[in-house]
């Protein structure tokens, strides 16, 4: 009976049931899809896990990598730490080093025993050491970043100034090498003394540009004095050195001539003898002066315009008695009539009167001399003795004109002779911006000398007597 | 005003005065040097008085007025530069003739300008000329004056 009922079920359950079963049917197979979507979907979690997986493996691997390159780090951190740490070191040390350098360099440029400033590129005072301090009367802090021209008042002799652009240091920085200048005065602004200066002024150049002046300056009063001193000997002993020879010649002079009554011939020998060496004594000590004259600088020059062959005639004629004694042939050719050259008239006629004087000294007796006066160019003159004479022998042309020498032929034949003439005359020809040579023998023949003198005709500055 | 003359020479100078011998003046410190001028120069028929410095030279040749006078440069007292300025500063002074007669050379201090424009001033070094020269150079000076 408890089937019963389930059998006699109505149509109606049963079209339930069915329908439910049929629903469930649905419901079964949108499982199955689901499931098998599910799976689908598992799949594909499992290669994303593995892909994950992979990824995380990696990461592992770069983790490792990284840490072992964070050690690595960490060395070289502590490397570059130490190596800064003995780099900061030796910075300090060499630090310490360059700044010891620098103040020996800079003790060193102040403890320059002259007056010593430096400018930069525009003139205006950087360094300024003790002695210029003293010397200018300044200090440090008041001229430093100072123009120098305002810093230093410089005026000329008379006390003009000095105008800037002939200031030593505006010069040097025009990139003229080193610039002597002196003497240069220069005012005290204090007390308004005025002493004479020597200036040296000299760019300093930084890769090829100018980037300041060294100025090495000092007073040079003591030099000065020195100077006129040494022409105050000069001029001295040339008075003490004569007068006893003017006392021997005038007495010697007035015998011979018979003024105190007349000698016999023995007497008039030895008389003419001691005149003779009396005469040469004057001759060496005039030589002498000259030359001291020209190597002390107290020569002064004054150069005026003069005409060389009134000159060169005067000359001559003081040589006539010579001339005629040995019988000389003398010519004598001025090209021009007159050709005047700008030159101390002293000078040239030392020049001219040395160069004459061997020429007949040195052409035995029935010779010939010729002196002539021509233009060697526009700018210059030329001055030629020509001789037949002795000649200079070829072992000793190198030393014609050095001080004291006297060449062997002659001294062979004539003791009388100072060996300063030819000095002499290669000093002032040189002196006055001219040139002295020479030919010995003449030109075709194995006898005489030929002497050249050109001269520029603008001639010479003049110079103080200094 | 008291000179200290060499013995006899200013009064010779004087007792000659009318005579037309020309009187030269000669101012020299060195005696042996001043000897031998005024040995020449009597010699050679001229007076002369002889100074010892320029003080002396420049008192005489005011009051005397010698025809020519004969100065040397490196004196004691007073050097001849000095006496030459105050010589020409004179009025008879101006236009005698001096010959500076000296053993200095001349520098630029020397008289050189007034050498250029003052024809009457002559510059010699004593031990480049004879006496008999200067003596020559004095009759030549005195001898063209007495022409113009």
């Amino acid at each position: 009976m408890n089937r019963e009922p389930t059998i006699s079920a109505s149509n109606d359950i049963i079209l339930s049931l069915k329908i439910l079963a049929r629903e469930k049917e649905v419901v079964r197979r949108k499982l199955a899809v689901t499931a098998a979507k599910l799976a689908a979907t598992a799949e594909k979690l499992a290669v994303t896990a593995r892909e994950k997986e992979i990824v995380r493996r990696k990461l592992a691997a770069t983790a490792k990598e990284k840490e072992s390159v964070r050690r690595k780090l960490v060395v070289v951190a502590e490397k570059l730490k130490k190596s800064y740490e003995t780099l900061e070191q030796k910075v300090l040390e060499r630090t310490k080093d360059l700044e010891t350098s620098c103040a020996k360099e800079a003790a060193i440029l102040l403890s320059i025993g002259d007056e010593l400033l430096v400018t930069d590129e525009k003139g205006n005072i950087i360094i300024i050491n003790k002695r210029a301090e003293k010397l200018l009367g300044v200090q440090n802090k008041d001229v430093v970043g100072k123009l120098f021209s305002d810093a230093m008042l410089l005026v000329d002799e008379k006390g003009n100034p000095i105008p800037a652009e002939r200031h030593p240091a505006r010069m040097a920085l025009m990139g003229s090498a080193t610039t002597a200048a002196g003497p240069i005065y220069y005012d005290m602004r204090k007390d308004k003394t005025r002493f004479p200066m020597a200036i040296m002024a000299t760019p300093v150049i930084l890769d090829g540009k100018v980037i300041g002046t060294i100025k090495i300056f000092r007073d040079i009063t003591d030099e000065r004095e020195i100077d006129k001193a040494k022409t105050e000997f000069v001029s001295l002993a040339s008075h003490q050195l004569r007068t006893p020879l003017s006392a021997v010649n005038w007495y010697s002079e007035m015998l011979l001539a018979g003024d105190a009554g007349e000698l016999n011939e023995k007497q008039r020998k030895y008389l003419d003898e001691v005149y003779r060496s009396n005469q040469r004594m004057v001759e060496l000590v005039n030589a002498l002066l000259d030359v001291s004259s020209l190597e002390l600088g107290t020569f002064a020059i004054e150069p005026k315009s003069t005409d060389i062959c009134k000159l060169a005639q005067d000359v001559i004629k003081e040589q006539r008695p010579q001339i005629t004694a040995k019988k000389l042939s003398f010519s004598f050719l001025c090209k021009k009539r007159a050709v005047h050259i700008h030159v101390d008239p002293k000078h040239l006629r030392m020049v001219v009167q040395n160069i004459l004087s061997n020429a007949v000294k040195y052409t035995p007796e029935g010779g010939k001399i010729v002196l002539s006066v021509a233009l060697a160019d526009k700018k210059s003159i030329l001055l030629k003795i020509s001789d037949t004479g002795y000649g200079i022998p070829k072992y000793q042309q190198g030393k014609i004109f050095t001080k004291l020498f006297r060449a062997d032929n002659v001294r062979d034949k004539d003791t009388d002779g100072t060996g300063l003439g030819l000095y002499i005359v290669k000093s002032v020809v040189e002196n006055s911006g001219g040139k002295v040579w020479f030919r010995s023998p003449v030109e075709g023949g194995t006898k005489g000398t030929v002497f050249y003198v050109k001269l520029p005709l603008d001639g010479v500055k003049k110079s103080s007597n200094k | 005003m008291i000179i200290a003359f060499e013995a006899g020479t200013l009064r010779y100078a004087e007792e000659s005065a009318m005579t037309t011998q020309k009187t030269i003046l000669i101012v020299e410190d060195e005696k042996i040097l001043r000897a031998a001028i005024a040995d020449i120069l009597t010699l050679k028929n001229f007076l002369s008085i002889r100074t010892r410095n320029g003080k002396e030279g420049v008192e005489v040749a005011l009051s005397k007025h010698p025809d020519l006078i004969l100065l040397d440069l490196i004196m004691p007292t007073m050097d001849g530069m000095t006496a030459f300025k105050k010589i020409r500063e004179d009025a008879w002074g101006k236009s005698v003739p001096i010959i500076i007669l000296t053993n200095l050379s001349a520098t630029k201090e020397q008289p050189t300008g007034d050498m250029a424009t003052n024809a009457s001033t002559y510059y010699l070094i004593k031990s480049d000329w004879k006496l008999h020269a200067i003596v020559k150079k004095i009759e030549e000076i005195l001898g063209s004056q007495d022409k113009s």
